[in-house]
């Protein structure tokens, strides 16, 4: 019987062997379309009372509705996602939510389907929301978390982000805010003012009044403190502004103009050009102990410098070759080296979250360039081309860059616009960015939650 | 002595059948196909319209054209960045392609089709200058090309599955085609990262999937390989909208278990 | 005989105003003769700080290099400020909207300067002149021309007291 079986294993061994080098007829898909993503966004479902609450706390009708309203247009707007008609569902959210007929959803298309609850809770808003494949009929993703009732539109943002984040890989950008200039007023007496807004053109608040000329506004890392170049008392230097107290105050003491200031990645120093006797070199402060060192010494312009995520190099802009390039350097000043090497004049170099680009301004033949390349300035890519636009921004997954855009003036001077665009990193998806008035400047804040 | 006889003439039979099995592959794969000049018989029913991302072809001919570099269509350089190991195409056997597609007479009523059709696309169909000096060689008469007006990256498709073997270029074709509608790549994507996904299927003889299985699995939870998840998550779903998929009409056997490689590189290169 | 010849000199002066009204119009129209290469050479927008005292010279685009007619202007603001020695002026620097906004704040600070180390040469003090930079933000002319940037690449004395 032993040897029987000894026989048979090695029969089978043998058998097998050759089928498993070739069984499988392997046929390579390559392509594949690049259509939006459909997926059906439910009204998040809500029990009558706590529907009455909330329309009490925040006047708003139908919180449940409005929450998925967002959810939906933040999808649309990624370029991403296909958001479906609401018309064309089948099921209540109450039940969906519970447990999704996955051929209705499947009959209008969607691959994928979001549903949610959403309670008054002890003053609280509480929300749990799931995400479904509805192609596999699975649930894939579910949450759900607590806040204050005020936020209820950043709980759209969340979703949002939570969505993205599982059906993409990439981590969401929905929950930001964007600081900006927000102007008016003629062309050779512009006014100015200091304004923050969510990222869908929501909440927009002025954060100073408009006396004085305001420029380049940043955030630091954890989106509460803004650094901005002010004219106040016509005096041009950097300042601090506390968003949510409103304090302004003068970075360092310096004996002429301060410009072009960023944080570092750790928040702690900022990092601007100084203009000395009509030389402008970068500079580093301290904010702890106000230590101030000097970063540049070169009769050149160095300018819009930026810090890489990891704090250990610094991009900027130099015309030390005799035009406007873009160089990189140790964060100690050591081992400048020049990146740019394209026809035309760059500018506004900005250093990616993610790292791996470097994102910039290019001037060449009379028209204005986004573009991107790697740290090494290699892989020169240009996104976008226009009359004048400039200053591109990054979302903080790296992935979308925001900037602006001004239009051409006539003989009269009128016909002037500025107004905030934005772009994804594959050239994609380019969309006006809607701002009560002509907005300048923009500058994206970090994931507002973790 | 019974059983011994048994034994032995079942280990006879079981040598005969590896031998048949097994022949025929080692004959088959040294066979290389050259890079084809791309004949797209890819309809057996309607026309095939593979779409291609119109703003990454925008933003690729720009920069095309600023580095004022003439992109050559030939296959065989590309093709050696890709490097699969059963399809090495040899610029030489070109001609031995052009003669296989005459001698390929398992299915006569096919290559009238064949034929049919790609007269039928020399009417319709644009031309693409490049591509055509670039890869019609010395004594291509017989074989028309045949360029999707957005495409003029498929050759590159043709020729890295000629290695294949069971299914003929048309049913390939018929497949992948149909593939490429219901696969949605997701737009996330770096295009830096090892993009690749292969699922084992096993199918019914109408097209239906039985079993799908994702080589590689433990890479789908492993962390930081989000994409993979994602990208695999994204396949598999294709492979659901397109049940029954486009299967052969005959040779079961031959297609049954079918391995599908997911590569979105190509597509997200911009 | 009189008749006709109040009819013709109507007819004259009629022509004449016309053509007159047509050269009024003509000053909008570039001619391209009030820059010399890059720089404005014209005076539509130039101040006086005093008679014949030119209030601002102007740049090529990216540049900050000072042309002999700049110079000459300079010259004659100091013979000016050396005059009024209680006066203090500020420099003003400008550029143009062809290009990134931090670089051309850089740009105006470079082009007062180069004004300032010019007016030092004749012995005007640096305590005197002060210097701001406006970058692009205030033009002088809105139009989206060659010929309006031009005019707004400029370095303007104003006086301070």
């Amino acid at each position: 019987m032993k040897k029987y079986l000894k026989k048979i294993s090695l029969i089978l061994f043998f058998l097998f062997l050759p089928f498993k080098a070739f069984a499988f007829i392997e046929i390579d898909i390559t392509r594949g379309n690049l259509d939006p993503f459909p997926v059906a966004v439910s009204p998040l479902s809500i029990d009558d009372n706590s529907k009455i609450n909330f329309e009490n706390i925040l006047s708003v009708e139908n919180i449940g509705s409005e929450i998925s309203i967002i959810v939906e247009n933040n999808l649309r707007a990624s370029g991403i996602f296909n958001p479906l008609n609401k018309d064309a569902f089948l099921q209540a959210p109450e039940i969906a939510h519970l447990k999704p007929r996955f051929e209705d959803w499947n009959l209008i298309k969607a691959q994928a389907l979001i549903t949610g609850k959403i309670t008054y809770d002890e003053g609280k808003l509480r929300v749990e929301f799931r995400l479904w494949d509805v192609l596999a009929g699975k649930e894939i993703l579910a949450l759900a978390f607590t806040t204050f009732p005020n936020n209820w539109r950043r709980v759209g943002h969340i979703i949002s982000d939570k969505v993205y984040e599982r059906l993409t890989g990439e981590k969401g950008y929905f929950d930001t805010r964007i600081i900006y200039v927000a102007e008016e007023g003629p062309k050779t007496q512009r006014v100015k003012k200091l304004a923050i807004m969510d990222q869908d053109g929501f909440n927009n608040k002025f954060l100073t009044l408009g006396n004085e000329l305001v420029l380049t506004p940043r955030f630091n890392p954890t989106s509460q403190m803004v650094t901005y170049l002010s004219y106040f008392k016509n005096l041009p230097r950097v300042y601090l502004l506390d968003i949510a107290t409103g304090t302004q105050e003068v970075v360092g003491d310096f004996p002429g103009m301060t410009f072009a200031p960023r944080f570092s990645p750790d928040g702690k120093k900022i990092i601007m050009s100084f203009a000395k006797d009509g030389q402008s070199d970068i500079y580093i402060m301290d904010l702890e102990n106000r230590i101030v060192e000097r970063i540049t010494n070169h009769p050149s312009i160095d300018t819009s410098p930026s810090f890489s995520p990891d704090g250990k190099y610094i991009t900027f802009n130099s015309d030390r070759s005799g035009y406007q390039q873009i160089y990189v350097m140790d964060s100690d000043g050591n081992n400048v080296k020049r990146i740019s090497f394209g026809d035309g004049l760059y500018g506004t170099p900005v250093w990616s979250p993610r790292g791996d680009l470097i994102a910039f301004t290019k001037l060449h033949e009379g028209s204005f360039y986004i573009g991107v390349m790697r740290p090494d300035g290699s892989g020169e890519r240009l996104l976008t081309e226009n009359f004048y636009q400039e200053a591109p921004s990054w979302s903080p997954n790296g992935r979308i860059l925001i900037f602006y855009r001004e239009t051409k003036t006539d003989q009269e001077g009128d016909g002037f616009s500025a107004k905030l665009w934005s772009i994804d990193l594959t050239g994609y998806n380019e969309r006006l960015i809607k701002t009560e008035t002509d907005a300048s400047d923009p500058s994206w804040s970090s994931l507002l939650s973790n | 002595m019974n059983k011994n006889i048994i034994i032995s003439s079942f280990l006879h039979f079981s040598m005969i059948i590896i031998t048949t099995m097994s022949l025929p592959f080692l004959t088959k794969k040294t066979n290389d196909f050259p890079p084809i000049i791309s004949v797209e018989l890819i309809q057996i029913s309607e026309k095939t319209n593979i779409p291609f991302a119109p703003k990454e072809k925008k933003i690729v001919e720009k920069i095309k054209e600023e580095q004022k570099k003439l992109v050559s269509e030939q296959a065989p350089p590309k093709q050696i960045k890709k490097e699969k190991p059963d399809a090495v195409p040899m610029p030489e056997e070109k001609i031995k392609k052009v003669e296989k597609i005459k001698d390929d007479k398992q299915n006569p009523e096919k290559i009238d089709n064949e034929v049919k059709q790609v007269s039928e696309f020399e009417k319709k169909e644009l031309f693409d200058p490049n591509s055509i000096a670039a890869l019609i060689d010395k004594s291509k008469k017989d074989t028309a090309e045949i360029i999707d007006n957005n495409d003029k990256k498929i050759t590159q498709d043709q020729d890295k599955n000629l290695g294949n073997v069971g299914l003929s270029l048309s049913e390939e074709d018929a497949l992948k085609a149909q593939i490429f509608g219901c696969w949605s790549i997701p737009l996330g994507l770096p295009y830096n990262e090892d993009l690749m996904v292969r699922i084992k299927l096993e199918l019914e003889p109408d097209g239906s999937v039985v079993k799908s299985e994702i080589l590689d699995h433990a890479r789908m939870n492993k962390p930081g390989q989000n994409f993979y998840k994602v990208l695999a998550e994204s396949a598999l779903r294709a492979i659901k909208l397109c049940e029954p998929l486009k299967v052969p009409a005959t040779g079961y056997e031959r297609w049954k278990e079918l391995q599908l490689n997911f590569d979105a590189s190509e597509m997200l290169e911009g | 005989m009189v008749l006709n010849k109040i009819f013709k000199s109507t007819v004259i002066v009629l022509f004449a105003c016309l053509v007159l009204t047509a050269c009024a119009t003509k000053k909008k129209v570039e001619t391209g003769s009030e820059m010399e290469g890059d720089v404005y050479t014209g005076k539509d927008t130039v101040g006086y700080l005093a008679d014949g005292v030119p209030d601002r010279v102007f740049f090529a685009t990216n540049e900050s290099a000072l042309t002999s007619a700049s110079r000459e202007t300079l010259r004659l603001q100091s013979e000016w400020l050396r005059a009024n020695s209680n006066i203090t002026v500020v420099l003003e620097g400008h550029a143009d909207e062809r290009g990134t906004r931090e670089y051309n704040l850089a740009l105006g600070d470079r082009r007062a300067n180069a004004a300032k180390d010019y007016l030092m040469t004749f012995g005007i003090s640096a305590d005197r002149i002060s210097v701001i930079s406006y970058g692009k933000e205030r033009p002088v002319d809105s139009a989206s021309t060659p010929l309006s940037w031009s005019k707004n690449r400029r370095a303007v004395t104003v006086k301070a007291n």
